[in-house]
């Protein structure tokens, strides 16, 4: 069970990467028209 | 941001903001008073709302500041003589609110940056909490887990609190903090207290386990509470944006670019702003209107609904005009601009719309009022369930004062009303009927007895065809089958064609005539008397006039004519003498019967006052049977005004529903007032109620929508109260864990603003309907 040690810690340095990744993507303007993704296909330019 | 309000100190900068106030008759317009909207950043509830009108007021020189909580805008009437923008936006500022002039780019782009804001602490709090939990549960399911790993995992747990406390959390001890240090409290303060008090106590016995507070540790509490209050707040300000959506959209409609006619006959994209009245304009389809204008070349359909109510889409052809903020659907048009921004009617319904949604509901005021006493009880309980649980163990104690302190947060009870009148007014303003003040629909909901106007009220402004007298034809008799009536309209329909007079108009919209087109040369308007023409059908040209009996008779020998036809309002006359004469009538609105029929269902008496003649007036009246005694003609403005204060005088919540500018006196009069503004110019419409389209049927459903506004308001208040009767109790006695009562803080908003949301929907989707009936 020593290997508890080691992977609680990597957890918690996982979580951060996670919510590094998703400060990128909000902040890049992924989530700022949910809608419009779903209507850019149907516009002609 | 606050160095930049100075430069909206420049004159030339306020009408990006704000327009002069309808008292300011200066004609130096730098001076006097000016109304300005702004949207207002950091505002949570209800109380903010109070904070926020208290420190504009406290500036020299503003008059006037409304907030509304539910939109974030704020209105301030402001001397010009007496202080600068800046000077108010800086109050704010010092306040702890930041403030972004409204109608602006900068309000949209802070918008973004608000809701990513917004999303990315939520999102902090939901991955945080998630694992926090993870690290919560093994002590749960295990029993043989030793003391090392034990504390391990509460390290783990607490190192990933840390961004919820002091990131996530933000928004609650600053907001609380920010009030503390004013000496005011708001809802903010026991969240910001709870997460606090919890963190704190936590801390302490993970550091020493033997410790003051025992050995308990609440993280995972803690992050799931701050989580369920950011999806609370995130689904609320989602609900919000689509229920106040329609106010919103109608507001930032206008296009920031068009394109403009060169001098070359070019067409480029300049800025809105440097658009003149005069200047030609083309508008590609799917594209909206940025000015009112005159169609000078294409053919195309529009969408008016917001504009004017009417749902279907509206052909427009050359010469017809064309309403800023409506859609073009069909072809690429070009446009003469002939009127722009604040003289647009879109812009009279604008300012009548944010006027509408700033105005306070009595019951909501009244709210607001009652927020801050009832804080303060709380926190007096929240003590007292702390001093009695403390012999217990001081640990529990402080969780049992926590719980209290979070699950009677009153965000629901604040919410009640304005979630509710605003989807109301959202839904009522798809339908084209604009409210003046969000107040009106509580008295519509009491009204028992709604006074009609006749003309332009009862009756459209469509005419009919009442009687055709020909040579033939002395009897007036209207059937237009045989070939002869027929090719006689082909010919009058080919003369009105070319005049705007509304008989004309009337005569166009008489069934299209079948018979072969006539050829006509020389026509000839003669503006507000007839048209001329030679028809050139036949071997010998016929010299035609249709209009006025006088100018009809001019250039004829024989002036004869039946008796009967001279009352005619269209007569059409040859070379010779007399051809036909056409008599109207006023056509009563289609679905006036119909909204006879429900008004007397949902309970409400009729009568019926104009100031026409007896006959026409009772004519009418028969044809909507309406009660003999409830039917009053021939009266002057005063005359109404005295009998609609009889009938106050009888106990009657009295509705008028007139055309919004003959019956003004009597508008002012009533209770609540509906004008129907198709022919009235909006910003002087000054009724309760302004209906945009044709549909009397409208006003049938207004009061049935601010029955069910009512309804819904009162079972939101009855909801939010009888949550706080069981759920405060549970939690003094300390069954309640501050998870679950954050969690039920949270629902108990996004039940309210949901169900609010219902008003909405349709009358017969809507769930308090069903409940109603069943």
């Amino acid at each position: 069970m020593d290997i508890l040690y080691l992977l609680i810690p990597l957890s918690v340095v996982l979580v951060l990467l996670i919510l590094l990744g998703l400060w990128w993507a909000i902040h890049s303007g992924q989530f700022d028209r949910i809608e419009g993704e779903a209507e850019r296909i149907l516009r002609q330019d | 941001m606050s160095s930049n309000y100075a430069l909206l100190d420049e004159p030339a900068q306020w009408s990006a903001f704000s327009t002069p106030s309808p008292e300011n008759k200066n004609a130096d317009q730098t001076r006097g008073l000016w109304q300005s909207q702004v949207v207002v950043e950091g505002m949570h509830c209800g109380s903010c709302a109070l904070n926020v009108e208290k420190a504009l007021r406290s500036v020299p020189g503003v008059k006037q500041a409304t907030v509304n909580g539910a939109t974030h805008r704020a209105e301030v009437v402001w001397s010009a003589e007496q202080v600068k923008p800046s000077q108010w936006l800086n109050a704010l500022h010092n306040a702890g609110y930041e403030a972004v002039p409204a109608n602006d780019h900068v309000a949209r782009n802070e918008g973004k940056w608000e809701v990513r804001r917004q999303l990315w602490r939520w999102a902090v709090a939901g991955f945080c909490m998630m694992q926090v939990m993870m690290y919560a549960l093994p002590p749960y399911v295990s029993t043989d887990i030793t003391m090392e790993m034990l504390s391990l995992l509460r390290w783990a747990a607490w190192v990933l609190t840390l961004p919820v406390m002091f990131f996530s959390a933000d928004v609650f001890t600053a907001a609380a903090w920010r009030d503390l240090k004013r000496g005011d409290i708001s809802m903010d303060l026991p969240v910001a207290l709870g997460i606090w008090v919890s963190f704190l106590v936590s801390s302490a016995a993970m550091f020493s386990p033997d410790g003051f507070f025992g050995n308990e540790v609440y993280f995972d509490s803690i992050t799931m509470f701050v989580f369920f209050l950011l999806t609370g707040r995130w689904l609320e300000a989602r609900l919000r944006e689509r229920t106040a959506g329609s106010l919103e959209a109608l507001i930032n409609r206008l296009p920031q670019s068009v394109y403009r006619m060169r001098v070359d006959g070019e067409f480029d994209s300049v800025s809105l702003a440097m658009v003149k009245v005069g200047d030609i304009l083309q508008v590609h389809p799917g594209e909206v209107f940025a000015a009112d204008g005159k169609l000078l070349d294409g053919h195309t359909w529009v969408e008016e609904a917001l504009l004017s109510g009417e749902s279907e889409p509206m052909e427009r052809r050359r010469g017809d005009m064309l309403l800023a903020g409506s859609h073009n659907l069909r072809e690429t048009v070009t446009l003469e601009v002939t009127a722009l921004g604040e003289s647009t009617r879109y812009a009279a319904i604008v300012t009548l719309m944010q006027t509408a949604s700033l105005h306070k509901p009595r019951l909501a005021a009244l709210a607001d009022r009652i927020a801050k006493p009832f804080l303060l009880v709380v926190l007096v309980v929240a003590a007292l369930a702390a001093i009695w649980a403390w012999g217990e163990s001081p640990g529990k104690a402080m969780m049992v004062a926590v719980s209290v302190l979070i699950v009677t947060c009153p965000c629901a009870l604040s919410l009640a009303t304005p979630a509710a009148m605003l989807a109301a007014a959202g839904n009522l303003a798809r339908q084209g009927v604009l409210l003046r003040d969000v107040q009106s629909l509580e008295t519509l909901s009491q009204v028992n007895a709604v006074v009609f106007d006749k003309t332009g009220t009862l009756t459209s402004d469509r005419m009919e065809l009442q009687y055709l007298f020909t040579p033939e034809n002395l009897k007036g008799s209207i059937d237009l089958t045989t070939p002869a009536m027929q090719s006689l309209l082909g010919l009058t329909q080919a003369l009105a064609e070319h005049s705007w007079h509304p008989y004309a108009r009337a005569v166009l919209q008489i069934e299209k005539s079948t018979a072969p087109p006539p050829v006509l040369q020389q026509v000839q308007e003669h503006v507000g008397q007839g048209v001329s023409a030679t028809l050139v059908n036949d071997q010998v040209p016929k010299q035609l006039r249709m209009g006025s009996l006088s100018f009809c008779r001019q250039a004829s020998e024989s002036q004869e004519l039946p008796y009967s036809a001279q009352d005619a309002q269209v007569h059409v006359f040859d070379q010779r003498g007399w051809l036909a004469s056409y008599v109207f009538r006023e056509v009563m609105r289609p679905d006036a019967i119909a909204t006879m029929a429900r008004l007397r269902q949902l309970g409400v008496e009729i009568y019926l006052m104009s100031g026409d003649k007896k006959a026409s007036v009772e004519t009418v009246a028969g044809r909507l049977q309406l009660e003999p005694a409830n039917v009053f003609s021939a009266c002057t403005p005063a005359d109404k005004l005295g009998y609609l204060k009889d009938l106050q005088a009888a106990g009657k919540r009295v509705a008028m529903v007139g055309d919004g500018f003959n019956d003004m006196p009597v508008l002012a009069g009533a209770h609540v007032s509906f004008a129907f503004g198709q022919a009235v110019p909006l910003a002087q419409a000054h009724s309760d109620v302004v209906v945009m389209g044709q549909q009397l049927m409208a006003v049938a459903d207004t009061m049935a929508l601010a029955k069910r506004s009512m309804r819904v308001v009162s079972h939101n208040l009855i909801w939010a109260a009888a949550y706080n009767a069981v759920c405060v109790p549970l939690a003094v006695m300390g069954y309640l864990p501050a998870w679950l009562a954050g969690l039920g803080m949270a629902l108990s908003s996004v039940i309210v603003v949901l169900y609010s949301l219902q008003l909405a929907l349709p009358a017969n989707k809507a769930p308090s309907a069903i409940l109603s009936t069943h």
